[in-house]
């Protein structure tokens, strides 16, 4: 009997899709946030002694961007990382166009209480995410590593964070995101099969402590960056 | 009791339908849902109007043939109860009820609230079986297995298909009904023959027959009238990973 398999073609591969992007996507906001935690550690923690020529941290977050742009495997992981983004996006699309055409008529008086409003809604998030990416990457990325306009991506960094529009719409933004793992780091186990009991039971603490890990530590830099 | 109720109407699949109200009065609180129902057909076909037509077969919670669609959640707001065990004791005097058909593109209105579910047999006839020798039952302890595995397959086995799940996904898939049966067989020694295609077998129909992605809200699983677990769409996509990666 012949039959599709694979990634794209049926309702389970499209969804262990979905999973494999978007946990890739949700490992690199580790990095991201790590690295990012350098704007808003205090000077005490850059002595010449120990960072060499990079003594504050000015320097040494300028130092962490040329590195990052410069060396050549972290370009390799970047573009993996806008294909996956591109592929969770497109995909995302499929599966919500294709689920639109599987409902029925709809029901004249619907009662929600059974789901949660996060899980109904990762369409609509997920929206607010991509555009709020977009702002993002236009910020700092174009200017900084397409455009070359911009050399001293710390300046920048704090310049823009000393807008308040930048900071209510980078807020929005990141608790979004938040909202979007909460649901998405479980789902994503569901999705790809991840079986045993012992994970099941603990995976919607995890990623509900994940969620707001994220959220928090991410909200905090525009903040600690406007205020200081 | 008396009871206000909005009951979808439609004459076929062809045809669009709406809601009508009904008022019925002296409804006694020890009725069932069905009961309530048959009461109104009573009183509509002594006036010569056409009768409500539902889905019911053996009224004691087993058969899956209920359906209904109840205040806007399936089998209504009772958790894990069938509509046929659903009683008039959980509504309130003078309530007004919502009753609307189980809705999926998959499931075409026949009449009224009876909606074709057959789409859900032929999800089963594409790989919800298992192959064993014709004739006598073996004997039962000539095949070993641990009593917990038969437990949890029988906690999977104990799907009654009324497709509650999917009336009340919002993506109208049928994930949690298919992989009840994948979880079921795949979890017994007679499952094994055909483990690996199943799945992807089932998949097929599931997608050919029009269902959606689940996305993993676990609403089916809050409605299920046989407590369905949500684990058993894991132990599905396990099964369809494991299909991907293994070779007979």
């Amino acid at each position: 009997m012949a039959f599709k398999q694979g990634l794209f073609k049926t309702s389970v591969g499209r969804k262990n899709l979905m999973a494999i992007t978007g946990l890739f996507i949700a490992f690199f906001l580790i990095i991201h946030l790590v690295g990012n935690l350098i704007l808003i550690l205090p000077n005490s923690f850059f002595p010449v002694e120990f960072w060499g020529n990079v003594a504050n941290q000015h320097d040494m977050y300028n130092a962490y961007s040329h590195f990052l742009v410069h060396f050549w495997p972290i370009t390799l992981v970047a573009w993996v990382l806008y294909l996956a983004i591109a592929v969770h996006i497109l995909d995302a699309l499929l599966i919500t166009l294709n689920n639109w055409k599987t409902r029925g008529e709809k029901y004249e008086v619907t009662d929600n209480s059974t789901s949660t409003w996060i899980s109904r809604n990762m369409g609509i998030l997920g929206s607010i995410i991509g555009i709020f990416i977009v702002i993002h990457m236009g910020q700092f990325w174009l200017q900084y590593k397409v455009l070359g306009t911009e050399h001293d991506l710390y300046n920048l960094v704090v310049a823009t964070f000393k807008q308040e529009w930048v900071i209510i719409l980078y807020e929005i933004g990141i608790i979004t995101l938040g909202f979007h793992l909460v649901h998405g780091i479980e789902s994503a186990h569901r999705s790809l099969g991840i079986y045993p009991k012992k994970v099941m039971h603990i995976i919607k603490y995890i990623a509900l402590c994940f969620g707001i890990a994220m959220a928090f530590l991410y909200a905090i830099i525009p903040l600690i960056i406007y205020f200081k | 009791m008396k009871l206000t109720l909005k009951i979808w109407r439609q004459d076929s699949a062809k045809t669009k339908g709406k809601l009508e109200t009904y008022n019925l009065s002296d409804v006694s609180e020890d009725m069932s849902f069905l009961e309530m129902l048959d009461m109104l057909n009573e009183e509509l076909a002594t006036k010569g109007e056409r009768v409500v037509e539902f889905d019911h077969d053996c009224r004691e919670g087993i058969c899956g043939q209920c359906s209904l669609v109840i205040n806007g959640q399936a089998h209504g707001h009772e958790s894990h109860y069938t509509t046929c065990q659903t009683h008039m004791r959980s509504f309130k005097d003078g309530e007004t009820i919502f009753i609307e058909p189980f809705r999926a593109k998959a499931f075409p209105v026949i009449r009224d609230l009876k909606v074709d579910r057959s789409s859900m047999d032929r999800i089963i006839q594409a790989g919800g079986y298992i192959s064993a020798f014709t004739g006598m039952a073996p004997e039962a302890n000539s095949i070993p297995i641990h009593h917990n595995i038969a437990e949890s397959a029988f906690d999977s086995a104990a799907c009654i298909g009324c497709g509650a799940c999917i009336a009340t996904c919002k993506n109208s898939s049928a994930a949690l009904f298919m992989s009840a049966k994948v979880a079921h067989l795949a979890k017994l020694p007679q499952g094994q023959v055909e483990r690996l295609e199943r799945v992807a077998w089932m998949v097929n129909a599931h997608d050919d027959e029009g269902f959606g992605s689940c996305t993993n809200t676990g609403a089916c699983a809050m409605v299920c009238p046989q407590e369905v677990q949500l684990l058993d769409i894991t132990r599905m996509n396990y099964e369809y990973n494991r299909s991907l990666c293994v070779t007979n």
